[in-house]
């Protein structure tokens, strides 16, 4: 029900503009799909035609970026629980999760790896073309490891690679012929499991196990094509090797050691972390439904990891590395859409103020977007990509996870979650 | 979800009878009450239901579309169909299946899907709520022979994949060809018994042996599964007939004694001709090169004509004619179905409340539904349409998505009926 002249006027809000600057009282205005003015005092501007969301004191922030997005995951405890999906129904789970996102606030999601080669540029395509709804997208490719190594879910006697998580190359012509293929399908960027993880045992967290010509061998292509790489990296060598190769976006980051946190913070106003760590903190204290016990947990390595992970991410936030929001949820453990908790965990255990948290969500996502002029705050000529919230975020930033208090989603000027209006509450209907 | 009241509504209860004035209650998923109302009398407000107001508006069952592909993707070939990539195809699906409810469909039955999972795999998806569309019955691929309608492989290449339909040689081909259908989930399975002009093999030939159809039907029913054909020639139809198949498309071509052999068997058989293929092909597709000289080499204009001689003499022998039917070519896109409801008006000369019954009545047995669906009546599943208009009058409204005023399907709007203040200007959030 938007009006013919497509614009938006949101009088009597809160701004909390996500560039770490305080919030004010204002009003915005909304022309097609960008922010045109944004007015800094309580007198609104002239409406013009325009629909007016009178906030009622609510706060008005930039949409949220999520930074380490995984629509494909399909909130099971086991990467073969998602591998085993079929393909039709595969789709179809990520276009329902990519709605969900965008209604939760997430306006934009940076795809960290899909399932089977094309579920993310497909979903990324039908978004752009209006099929159905969903956040802005990068679309990234399958995991690509090696035989043995995280996302290798073949079984010594099903050797066929439908059967395996991810993409296993063997060497640096395999990558070449495997991210070549991504590349082909069109891909936004191109994931590469540097290192082991504690979810598989067999190839735990703190191994790291990809040849520097393989990683080169991709990294070669990707540049080619004017693409990104970005990594699954826990262990320090891994992070180390990611930053040797070019690779923008880092994932995870648990262990460091001072010659990799030095080379991060010579590299900070090119690469992102997005540390994920909402799944270290499910497996060590919400995985008993799932059969992993807090014991079990700690056996397998978490609590290992994310003692080092806290220190490691709370080193890297001091020196002014930019840590984003997201990461893993898609599991059993760790539900689509409760994505917001990262920003609690930020300033929980990593040192970040509320302010912090927020502008990792918004500053920090228009650039990992590759907009860094036009996207992530709100501001008089950036896309309009809004949130109205019941309550003060950085008050409370679990709110950000209450559907409930997310009264309004809008996306490029149009919303995706429309505000509450009197009308709907009547009870009678005319036709 | 809150219990619906309709008042003040003009009811088509599917039962043949002129429409009267009344009210309808739905509670849950069904229809709890229909009440005629007297002039001048004045609705009873019923507890906790939401009102709607029809101010005379036509009330109807939602409509069943006998001939469904969703997953044809308004292209002009079977080829152009089949390249579609397997998550491209299922999201033009699930787009298609939203689009049959927008436009008062309630009810689909699946005639073929263009690649072996689609339509069960959408089916499925409906039912839990992962998408939105219609009742709908799963089909499989058309089951073709080669070189037969739906076999788009080249000889230089020949892999299965490159094929629209699933091609089988021999009775054990066929045994297995139905048997994995079954396995994925299909409703029913769909063989191709005759040729299809375009396709180089013609409408009034066959395909397949008897022993391949027997093979096929056997199986189907072992699994009590439904067997639905593609059967344009005078052979196919009488095939359908004596193998026991019971939906047959398109129907064109019959003498005396196939129109007889269907009176005969009339209760045991669904017809649904598709006639907008055969229309649109003739007369409204010069944009894509088919120009009405080259489909009348085709022999499509000479199968038009026999068409509708067949469809009359069917629609006087009382056989079960109903709408649908090849919606999802670049000449007839999905969204216009209803204009087979105005052809079986002004081309084979039914009533409009014959039209109208086609679409509704004979739908629920159709849909494998008896009399649940099809009728506004007590007990009956609560699919109902809203119209602005009289279709008796003019059956070509229905193809008007601003004439539909509200869709409803299983008890819960698809499409609620427009507000009475809907243009405000200021919205107010918290």
């Amino acid at each position: 029900m938007a009006t013919s002249d497509n614009s938006t006027l949101f009088t009597n809000v809160r701004i909390l503009d996500g560039t770490g600057a305080m919030p004010y009282s204002g009003s915005v205005l909304v022309q097609g799909n960008r922010i045109r003015t944004v007015g800094r005092s309580t007198a609104a501007l002239s409406p013009t035609g325009a629909t007016v969301i009178d906030g009622a004191g609510a706060t008005l922030m930039p949409g949220m970026c999520e930074a380490h997005t995984h629509f494909s995951w399909n909130d099971s405890a086991t990467l073969a629980g998602i591998q085993t999906m079929p393909l039709e129904e595969h789709v179809l789970w990520c276009a329902k999760i990519a709605k969900k996102y965008l209604e939760a606030g997430w306006t934009s999601c940076v795809g960290a790896a899909c399932a089977k080669p094309r579920l993310d540029v497909v979903t990324r395509n039908a978004i752009n073309s209006g099929q159905i709804p969903g956040p802005r997208y990068l679309a990234a490719s399958q995991e690509i490891t090696v035989p043995g190594g995280l996302g290798d879910e073949t079984l010594p006697h099903l050797p066929f690679p439908e059967f395996s998580f991810g993409v296993n190359v063997n060497s640096a012509d395999e990558m070449r012929k495997a991210v070549r293929m991504f590349l082909k399908y069109g891909v936004d960027s191109i994931k590469l499991n540097l290192s082991g993880d504690n979810f598989t045992q067999d190839s735990p967290a703190e191994t790291t196990w990809m040849s520097d010509a393989e990683v080169a061998a991709a990294m070669d292509e990707v540049r080619v094509r004017g693409k990104r790489g970005t990594s699954h990296a826990r262990s320090a060598a891994s992070v180390k090797q990611s930053l040797r190769h070019g690779i923008d976006v880092i994932y995870h980051a648990s262990y460091s050691d001072s010659e990799s946190l030095d080379m991060l913070e010579a590299a900070k106003d090119r690469i992102f972390v997005a540390p994920g760590i909402a799944i270290i903190l499910a497996m060590l204290y919400e995985a008993e439904p799932w059969g992993i016990t807090h014991a079990k947990a700690v056996q397998m390595g978490y609590m290992r990891e994310w003692e080092a992970a806290q220190e490691s991410l709370r080193a890297m936030h001091k020196r002014g590395v930019r840590i984003l929001p997201g990461g893993d949820y898609g599991f059993a453990m760790t539900p689509h859409c409760q994505n917001a908790r990262d920003l609690e965990f930020f300033v929980k255990y990593l040192g970040f103020t509320p302010m912090e948290a927020i502008r990792s969500a918004t500053l920090y996502g228009g650039q990992i977007m590759m907009k860094p002029d036009e996207l992530g705050v709100i501001k008089d000529g950036y896309l309009a990509d809004l949130l109205l919230v019941d309550g003060d975020p950085l008050a409370n930033l679990s709110i950000l996870r209450d559907p409930k208090r997310i009264l309004a989603v809008m996306k490029d000027g149009v919303f995706a979650k429309s505000p509450e209006i009197a009308a709907q509450r009547r009870w009678e209907r005319a036709a | 979800m809150a219990d619906i009241h309709y008042t003040n509504v003009r009811i088509f209860d599917g039962g043949g009878e002129a429409p009267f004035m009344g009210e309808v209650l739905v509670q849950g998923d069904r229809i709890s009450r229909v009440v005629k109302s007297g002039q001048g009398m004045r609705a009873a407000p019923i507890v906790g239901a939401q009102v709607v107001d029809g101010a005379g508006a036509f009330l109807m069952p939602g409509m069943v579309e006998a001939h469904t592909h969703f997953s044809w993707n308004d292209q002009p070939s079977l080829d152009a169909i089949q390249r579609m990539p397997p998550e491209e195809h299922i999201l033009w699906c699930a787009e298609v299946a939203k689009r049959y409810l927008d436009m008062g469909w309630t009810s689909c039955v699946g005639a073929a899907a263009a690649k072996p999972r689609l339509d069960v795999v959408i089916r499925n998806a409906i039912e839990d709520g992962t998408i939105v569309g219609p009742r709908y019955l799963a089909a499989s691929q058309e089951i073709t022979v080669p070189g037969g309608l739906g076999d788009t492989t080249q000889p230089h290449l020949p892999q299965s994949d490159f094929a629209f339909g699933a091609i089988v040689s021999g009775a054990e081909e066929m045994r297995r060809c139905v048997r994995m259908f079954v396995k994925y989930g299909v409703d029913s399975l769909k063989i191709n018994l005759s040729g299809e002009s375009i396709t180089g093999m013609p409408s009034d030939r066959c395909q397949f042996t008897d022993v391949e159809i027997a093979t096929c039907v056997e199986e189907a029913k072992a699994w009590g599964k439904r067997v639905a054909a593609h059967a344009r020639s005078c052979n196919s139809i009488k095939r359908c007939v004596k193998h026991g198949i019971e939906v047959i498309y398109h129907a064109s071509f019959t003498d005396e004694e196939t129109l007889d052999l269907l009176e005969q068997h009339k209760m045991e058989h669904f017809i649904a001709p598709g006639l907008a293929w055969l229309i649109n092909t003739c007369h409204h597709a010069s944009e894509w090169g088919l120009t009405p000289e080259v489909t009348k080499k085709m022999g499509y204009h000479r199968e038009l004509e026999a068409a509708v001689e067949t469809m009359k003499g069917l629609r006087r022998r009382g056989v079960r004619i109903l709408p649908g039917g090849d919606y999802g070519f670049a000449w007839t896109p999905h969204g216009t179905n209803a204009k087979d409801l105005e052809y079986f008006v002004k081309i084979v000369g039914m009533s409009t409340m014959e039209a109208l019954l086609s679409a509704t009545a004979w739908g629920g047995p159709m849909m494998k539904r008896g009399k649940e669906i099809g009728y506004i009546r007590e007990g009956c599943l609560a699919d109902i349409l809203l119209v602005d208009g009289d279709p008796l009058a003019d059956i070509s409204i229905l193809q008007d998505k601003a004439r539909i005023l509200s869709v409803m399907k299983g008890g819960e709007f698809h499409r609620a009926p427009p507000l009475r203040q809907a243009r405000t200007m200021t919205r107010w959030a918290a």
